[in-house]
């Protein structure tokens, strides 16, 4: 299908900074996406949470940008932006009407180059205690918004580069000095780091032109290996027992898995469908609509460049027992590992992907940030129908299989289990 | 300084013009907003009815919500499961949501299946079969996620903010219900429900596809034709008796921060203030660089976020200021939110409403890029009975707001009755608020002061 084979350019600059070119002109709008190849992964134990700190340190203003500045030069010019940092990669994204695309341009590479001397203690205090909120926020003061964090911390090995949870520890996000922010800036922002998209309805000469214009003057310097990940399983299931203020019960399974895009990352993201991303899924149909034991479930294969896992999440009706809901997950899970799945179940899981990915071709800063993804991930920018095939590729049998390998596996369980019962 | 180094300046501003939109009726009176967009083999629709909770609030609340969860689970002979699996493989994403004006089924099909995703939305709408196992499955679960609000800081503060500032009037309930209430609707009460709202004359389509307008109409005409007209119309009191306290706390020991909510009944999307409004939020709270999050999240870090909105249901609307902030900063934060509104009597400056200005119209293209956003913009100009050249006068009239307008509504913002509600640990905040002279009303989840 010629609607996924997207013509692209891509090109390097002397100082190592990778650049993707990509023209659609069905609306006049422009997309400029970053990704610097960091995320909390290159972080160490007891100075979690940087990297996305960092990104927050990134919009307050560089050398010729003053402080809130970054933001309304991009609103301004009538544009939107922001950034997000993961456990692989941060990005930084503006999409604004075309005719604007200098401005976005300018500004990432007044960050980029020339971010340090505008850092001061009092900007790094007021975002530590920004963050310090996102974290209460998102975390602390949410139902089961401790989960996550409990379970990358126990399922993958000590120092594994997943170990810890992204928005960082808030004692180590406390403890950050000026001195760490510009060491983290000086050692993974080289534009030799970066992947810069520009796409939409921008001549392409003119952007090029740009781009050289001004990221080109920026020096590079060497970046640190990437920290070694490997592949692991558990020796024995592992339980953990949380309490927390909510009103239900929950159950988390998490079987250690594939990285991203490594064989059968696809094939577990179908079973995870097949099992909770419809009505009549495998585990919602039993758990939630005939037996009534779940208020909700869902599965899902979570993977990154360095680690991956399997999970399945349910929370039990008042009354019902997790070791029940774990019972029934597990005998469906023998259902599929025993007599596999049906036709009808692939189709449906095959076409919901592939309309999935026709509507994810709607908005340009979408297309920017996935030519960036498969870049980084596949080193191929235009893998929009690679990765289609990927999952229409899988047949019934595979998902027999992988169910059956899942079983196979030791696993994390974690309950959490309301105060007061 | 490097001259490479120095802000670009923007050139040729672009011309942004939308194609017309398709209205038309048909017969049974179903009002079709019809978008043509070519870019993808793609056709979404709201299918919005007129059968909101506030129909229900004030006699049975949950009953709208519990009609649309019922509404999907068998219909046309199909039992409930077998519906979805239709949809699911069409690749069809078929979704349902009750709000307080109308329920809205929202449909997004490749273009070569639409001719069955219709007809099965159809069957949805004109053939539910409500059957009692399902009923009594959807209840509970209903119930449940009513029980779960009590975990959830910003859910409870939404509910305490729409009953203290809309008191008896019909937008005070949530559109889930409470327990007691959702506990003793029956499946005929369901029934009725569907059988009194569910009609064309009070129902609209807002569509965008790659279709013609032409196929479009013709294909609802086939599957909808149907749908038959109410008999008699519906009326709704809407009186509104404000109360005279100021400060609600929803007491929650546990919490490590407040969720504050702060704001008033501001009345119904007018023509005429529309506009004025819109750039007085975006300068107060409405984006980034707004006075709100400048000060109390880039300047004291109390906050990861703070905005502001005037917000429009179809009879009324509000003004609602929200964040969440660490709890030892209650107090002060509600104190820099207050100084903000007072300072608004002063006024906005020229350079505040020029940014406002030049950053609306300058992203006015950027509204009309995906099938959702048109579809929305469609619902929106129905909802709010907008003229057809909405959209095509909208910078003309942006523009032409005055600072003098700005500011006479940002007076009026500064003057208005807000009330105040904190959802967090009251133990740990309670006394700097009594010793600065606030009373404080202790209320319940409802919203009902606690005795």
């Amino acid at each position: 299908m010629s609607l996924f084979n997207l013509t692209y350019k891509k090109i390097k600059l002397k100082n190592g900074l990778e650049v993707i070119f990509y023209k659609d002109s069905s609306l006049p709008i422009a997309a400029v996406n970053i990704w610097y190849k960091v995320g909390s992964a290159n972080e160490r134990k007891g100075k979690t949470g940087l990297a996305h700190l960092f990104e927050h340190m990134m919009f307050q203003g560089s050398e010729n940008v003053p402080k809130e500045m970054h933001f309304k030069y991009i609103q301004e010019a009538g544009g939107i932006l922001n950034g997000s940092t993961s456990f692989d990669r941060t990005n930084y994204y503006e999409k604004l009407p075309s005719n604007a695309i200098e401005i976005p341009l300018w500004l990432e590479s007044d960050r980029m180059g020339f971010l340090l001397n505008a850092l001061d203690e009092e900007k790094l205090e007021n975002q530590k205690s920004v963050v310090i909120n996102e974290r209460l926020e998102r975390y602390d003061n949410q139902p089961y918004g401790l989960a996550w964090e409990i379970i990358v911390k126990n399922l993958f090995p000590e120092n594994h580069p997943y170990s810890w949870p992204t928005i960082g520890f808030k004692e180590d996000i406390e403890s950050f000095t000026l001195e760490d922010v510009k060491n983290f800036f000086k050692s993974f922002y080289s534009p030799s780091n970066a992947t810069l998209v520009v796409a939409g309805d921008i001549n392409e000469t003119e952007a090029l032109n740009l781009i050289e214009k001004y990221f080109g003057e920026i020096p590079s310097y060497e970046t640190p290996d990437p920290p070694a990940a490997v592949d692991f399983q558990l020796s024995e299931n592992i339980f953990i027992e949380h309490m927390d203020n909510v009103q239900l019960p929950r159950l988390y399974l998490a079987f250690p898995t594939v990285k991203s895009y490594e064989p059968k990352d696809a094939e577990f993201e179908i079973l995870s469908d097949i099992l909770s991303g419809s009505k009549n899924s495998r585990l919602n149909k039993r758990l939630v609509f005939d037996e009534q034991i779940a208020q909700d479930v869902s599965a899902f294969q979570f993977s990154g460049k360095y680690g991956g896992m399997f999970m399945i999440i349910s929370t039990a009706k008042p009354g019902v027992e997790i070791s029940e809901l774990k019972k029934k997950i597990f005998e469906e899970l023998y259902s599929i590992s025993l007599n596999g799945v049906s036709d009808k179940e692939l189709i449906k899981t095959r076409n919901g992907i592939k309309s999935n990915f026709i509507a994810s071709m709607q908005n340009l800063d979408n297309i920017a940030d996935h030519l960036n993804h498969y870049n980084f991930y596949l080193n191929e920018p235009n893998s929009f129908e690679w990765d289609i095939n990927r999952y229409m590729s899988v047949e019934k049998e595979n998902i027999k299989d992988i169910c059956n390998e899942l079983l196979n596996k030791n696993y994390l369980e974690l309950n959490i289990i309301p105060k007061g019962i | 300084m490097n001259s490479l180094r120095t802000k670009p300046e923007i050139k040729n501003e672009l011309k942004f013009q939308l194609e017309d939109i398709f209205v038309k009726e048909i017969p049974n009176g179903l009002k079709i907003f019809y978008l043509q967009k070519d870019k993808l083999p793609l056709i979404r629709l709201n299918f919005v009815i007129e059968a909101g909770s506030k129909f229900d609030s004030l006699s049975l609340p949950g009953l709208a919500r519990l009609t649309a969860a019922m509404i999907d689970e068998g219909a046309g002979g199909l039992s409930s499961l077998e519906l979805s699996d239709e949809f699911d493989l069409l690749g069809t994403d078929f979704k349902i949501s009750a709000e307080n004006d109308f329920i809205v089924l929202s449909l997004q099909s490749l273009t070569e299946n639409i001719e069955r995703s219709l007809e099965l939305l159809s069957l949805v709408i004109l053939k539910p079969d409500f059957p009692e196992t399902e009923f009594e499955r959807e209840k509970k679960k209903l119930l449940v996620h009513i029980i779960q609000l009590k975990d959830d800081p910003e859910r409870i503060a939404d509910q305490i903010f729409d009953k203290v500032i809309y008191q008896e009037h019909y937008y005070s309930l949530p559109v889930s219900g409470y327990y007691d209430s959702v506990e003793k609707i029956t499946l005929n009460d369901i029934k009725n429900f569907y059988a009194n709202s569910f009609k064309a004359d009070r129902s609209f389509i807002a569509a965008a596809g790659n279709f013609t307008a032409e196929e479009f109409y013709s294909l609802i005409g086939k599957f909808f034709k149907d749908f038959t007209q109410s008999d008699s119309n519906l009326t709704l009191s809407d009186k509104l008796t404000p109360t005279d306290k100021k400060i609600f706390v929803y007491n929650k020991p546990e919490s490590v921060q407040t969720e504050i909510r702060v704001g008033f009944v501001s009345g119904k999307r007018n023509i005429k203030d529309f506009f004025q409004k819109q750039l007085l939020n975006t300068i107060f709270g409405g984006q980034f660089n707004s006075r709100l999050n400048s000060n109390l999240r880039e300047r004291n870090g109390f906050t990861y976020g703070i905005n502001s909105q005037f917000s429009y249901n179809k009879d009324s609307g509000h003004f609602l200021i929200s964040t969440s902030v660490s709890t030892e900063n209650t107090f002060a934060a509600i104190k820099e939110i207050s100084n903000e509104l007072d300072k608004l009597k002063y006024g906005v400056t020229t350079e505040e409403l020029t940014f406002a200005k030049t950053s609306h119209t300058r992203r006015f293209p950027l509204n009309f890029e995906t099938y959702r956003q048109l579809t929305t913009n469609l619902s929106a100009l129905a909802i709010q009975n907008l003229p057809l050249n909405y959209f095509n006068t909208y910078l003309k009239n942006l523009n032409a707001v005055t600072i003098d307008e700005v500011n006479a509504e940002a007076e009026k913002l500064s003057q208005a009755d807000m009330k105040i509600i904190l959802v967090g640990n009251k133990d740990s905040f309670a006394d700097e608020f009594l010793k600065n002279g606030y009373e404080l009303v202790e209320v319940d989840e409802k919203g009902n002061k606690k005795i």
